[in-house]
């Protein structure tokens, strides 16, 4: 009688696991029509396998959020001296889409006057921040080139406020995100840079294979700080600052207060070496303490391939840690915050040693995406080399993204939600159809984006859009606590993307929820009761 | 050595005045390193005694340390057809003989020698490797830091490997060995795939094989396959439960998986089996940490460091026991521990770059 008992719960078990609705599901959006076109050629020039990067953004204040996506440009087989990358032939253009209400997309890039790339710009990645604090997000681009920053004008149309702005960096930049470390209410701007790579000193490696070649083969350099003067113009502090002071391969970028001082940290993905942790000092000063800190290594001491970085707090002891996204044969690195300004490596007892060992891993995010009160993990994975299958067929070009549910604290894989392996970069998470469920934008090498689609549950919700009056706009920086979740605010992190600047809860059962935000101005505000499953404007007290 | 019993055997054999003039002229001037002039002084004594075997030594070395090989190999020939018993002529005709690419030609002479050293480099250029071994093992012996004869003895080893394996694989193509040799030579080589083929055929085969299944592992553990990896080693485990090696690696696969407390046990049976192993102790340590047991995970690692001081593995220990102290809350400790890593990274070998 036991047995069969046991069978049929077993059965049963099996049959529930069979017809569980998928967390994410694939569903491509009419008039998404973006190729991230990286022009791939037998030279194998390090550029064409890194991009690229999408944003998600609400740049017209309609309430839906639209995509913005990076392109590459074109790649001369073998390239030209200087290469122009032909920008201005539309297939290689930026793209902006609006989101219309049915769902459906529109391409607005020339009516946005987002179409001059500029010639000379090979697209990497891009950041999103009211920087001007006028309520509309404006658009920051990265390059391999001269990075461009686009005001968002309020009509729906952006201006290139580069040159007066002052932030055009040079090299070759990867991710950037707005943040105020200053605390002065605007939000100033980091960008990181890969190496000191140039088309005339490309070259192939990997012997027969002919590969692209691994990062040691050029010389690092340094991320970039801009403050923000609050005139439209920025100051490049990133030596005074002492961001300059180390030279590293930066690929991805989050921001974060991690020792709970009130001023937002920066971690700085690097590829094949030690990563950064830019501790604020809180003086306009910032000092590398990764390594003290324990946020540098792999628990073995050994270099890491970081490529995409999320700052969040995983395991909703209200403290932000640190995930990294590396090549194979790494397993990303999970750096859990001890507390007291210290980390530990623990990426395999949350599990992601068994799931990451084999993959490699670009944009990150840590989102609820069944709404159960515990930050689950999304990674875009794809390997670097295209050819990597002659190499090592045991690894891929084209991989699956990465979904896996948090379970407190430990990850287990489930369906992504497509079914055919992709070359994934870049990765931003926000609710595109507002149903109080967190979706994904995924770039792909040589194809459209891929659009996840989250077909909900029954768990209910609570998404917090901050709005700044002494802080920033955005009120990026903040931290948020919604009954045992806590949340920092911002657009950053995953890899060269950025995300809904809305901040999202999953609550499971609980029907109304205590909001908690500590603003970057010091400011500390309390919302009880709070009902679930809306979308909740929380503005700033202009007097404490 | 040689010039000493060349000296003893001409006071032994009597020659003419004139020709021991020649012949201390030729010594002379060999010591001052004047080789064309000892050698003509030699021929003299040679033509004035054309019977003494002295005469034609001493010529064949002034040649040989004039570096004129070819030039040495007549007058040695004919000193050793006077004198067959001379070992110094036989030993210098070997010389000149292997130098001038005749090595075949120079075995018996370098046998008569009992030249241990050139004998085994004759048989390894001969082809003959299982006689250059032994030979070249025994001349090791003797000197062993000599580069020379470390290279030789390396090479040969080596070819009389591959000789063997040749052998097998022509014999016997499809035995289990065979497809053994092929394994672990495609492991080698770094070709994964064929490697896994290889073992999977030789285990399918005999799969009483020790050491195949742990190689097999190997193979899956090179490319994170964590479950195959476990399966692997835990076959060898139970071939050979006394293996401290197969149990070392079963636990670090176990780790790698998160299964912790079985990895632990299987680490703590290697150190059993095998104590003070510092790659067991550290991977124990890791488990004893993921396991709670902060102070068990500081006595492993400290024994690292007792035991290897200055290795990569030392670095690992002392950077594990910062992370350790960290958590603990020791700051000086831990930035102590941060120190000694720091310094053993720039001496110890780097961490092998990161696999694009």
């Amino acid at each position: 009688m036991l047995k069969t008992a046991v069978m049929v719960f077993a059965l049963a078990a099996v049959l529930f696991a069979a017809l569980a609705a998928p967390v994410l599901e694939m569903k491509p959006r009419a008039g998404l029509d973006f190729i991230l076109r990286n022009s791939p050629t037998p030279q194998k020039y390090l550029i064409e396998t890194m991009p690229g990067g999408v944003a998600l953004l609400d740049y017209n204040r309609d309430g839906l959020l639209d995509i913005f996506l990076v392109n590459g440009g074109r790649v001369t087989s073998p390239m030209q001296i200087p290469e122009n990358f032909d920008r201005s032939d539309p297939l290689y253009w930026n793209r902006l889409y609006r989101q219309n209400k049915d769902g459906t997309f529109t391409d607005v890039t020339k009516q946005a006057g987002l179409a001059n790339a500029g010639e000379g710009n090979y697209g990497m990645g891009v950041a999103i921040g009211d920087y001007d604090n006028d309520g509309y997000p404006d658009i920051y681009v990265t390059n391999y080139g001269k990075n461009t920053l686009y005001h968002n004008n309020g009509d729906g149309t952006f201006t290139d406020v580069t040159e007066k702005a002052g932030v055009a960096a040079g090299g070759w930049s990867v991710s950037a995100g707005f943040f105020d470390y200053d605390n002065d209410g605007k939000l100033d701007l980091f960008v990181t840079r890969y190496m000191d790579w140039d088309t005339k000193h490309s070259k192939t490696c990997g012997g027969e294979w002919h590969t692209y070649c691994p990062p040691e083969e050029f010389p690092a350099t340094t991320s970039i700080l801009y403050h923000n003067r609050g005139d439209g113009s920025f100051e490049d502090v990133s030596q005074k600052s002492g961001i300059a002071s180390k030279k590293g391969r930066g690929l991805g970028v989050a921001f974060a207060d991690y020792d709970d001082d009130g001023f937002t940290d920066v971690f700085v993905a690097n590829d094949g070496m030690q990563q950064f942790l830019f501790h604020n000092n809180g003086d306009g000063t910032f000092k590398e303490v990764g390594m003290e800190a324990g946020a540098a290594l792999s628990e073995d001491g050994r270099r890491l391939s970081g490529m995409g970085v999320v700052f969040q707090d995983y395991d909703n002891d209200g403290r932000p840690d640190i995930i990294v996204t590396e090549l194979p044969r790494e397993i990303y690195g999970v750096y859990h915050n001890e507390g007291k300004g210290t980390f530990s490596y623990q990426s395999l007892e949350t599990g992601l040693g068994m799931l990451t060992s084999g993959s490699s891993g670009w944009g990150v995010g840590l989102e609820d995406f069944d709404n159960d009160g515990w930050k689950d993990l999304f990674v875009a994975q794809g390997h670097v080399l295209d050819n990597v299958e002659q190499i090592d067929p045991s690894l891929h070009y084209k991989e699956l993204p990465l979904l896996a549910m948090n379970h407190q604290g430990r990850f287990e894989r489930t369906d992504p939600g497509l079914t055919a392996p992709v070359a994934g970069r870049g990765a931003a998470f926000g609710d595109l159809n507002n149903d109080g469920w967190q979706d994904v934008v995924m770039t792909v090498l040589g194809e459209k984006p891929v659009v996840l689609l989250n077909p909900g549950g029954k768990n209910h919700w609570l998404v917090v859009n901050l709005r700044g009056t002494r802080s920033n706009r955005d009120g990026l920086g903040a931290r948020v606590r919604v009954n045992a979740q806590t949340r920092f605010a911002t657009t950053s992190g995953s890899y060269s993307s950025a995300s809904d600047k809305r901040l999202h809860f999953g609550l499971g059962s609980a029907q109304t929820a205590k909001v908690e935000v500590d603003w970057p101005s010091g400011v500390h505000q309390t919302l009880s009761d709070v009902h679930a499953d809306q979308f909740l404007d929380v503005t700033e007290p202009e007097k404490p | 050595m040689i010039r000493a019993l060349v000296l003893l055997f001409l006071a032994w054999q009597s020659p003419s005045p004139e020709a021991l003039q020649h012949m201390q002229a030729g010594a002379e001037a060999e010591k001052n390193r004047h080789f064309d002039v000892a050698i003509a002084e030699y021929r003299k004594v040679t033509e004035l005694e054309p019977t003494l075997a002295a005469g034609f030594v001493s010529l064949g070395q002034a040649y040989l340390e004039n570096h004129d090989y070819g030039g040495a190999i007549v007058p040695l020939k004919q000193a050793v057809t006077l004198s067959p018993e001379l070992r110094p002529a036989h030993q210098l005709l070997g010389y000149a003989l292997l130098a001038e690419g005749y090595a075949a030609q120079a075995i018996p002479h370098l046998e008569k020698a009992q030249d241990t050293a050139a004998l085994g480099i004759a048989q390894l250029e001969t082809g003959d490797f299982a006689g250059a071994v032994p030979n070249l093992q025994a001349a090791l012996s003797q000197r062993p830091n000599d580069p020379d004869l470390l290279y030789y003895f390396g090479r040969a080893s080596g070819l009389l490997s591959k000789q063997s394996i040749d052998t097998l694989l022509a014999a016997y193509p499809d035995s289990a060995r065979a497809h053994q040799a092929m394994a672990e030579n495609y492991y080698i080589l770094r070709q994964m795939p064929q490697a896994e083929k290889e073992f999977l055929e030789a285990i399918r085969q005999r799969p009483d094989i020790p050491k195949l299944h742990l190689e097999l592992g190997l193979v899956y553990a090179g490319s994170a396959q964590w479950p195959k990896a476990e399966e692997a080693f835990r076959a060898e485990t139970k071939l050979q439960p006394g293996n401290a090696e197969a149990a070392y690696r079963l636990g670090n696969a176990l780790l790698q998986q998160g299964k912790t407390r079985e990895g632990r046990a299987e680490l703590i049976r290697s150190d059993k089996l095998q104590p003070e192993m510092p790659e067991t102790l550290y991977a124990l340590g890791k488990a004893d940490s993921l396991e709670g047991d902060a102070t068990a995970a500081e006595k492993a690692w400290k024994k690292v460091i007792e035991l290897e001081q200055t290795s990569r593995l030392t670095a690992q220990a002392h950077f594990a026991l910062a992370g350790l102290y960290r958590k603990q809350g020791k700051a000086d400790a831990a930035q102590q521990e941060m120190e000694a890593f720091k310094k053993l990274e720039k001496t110890s070998t780097p961490p092998e770059a990161p696999q694009q």
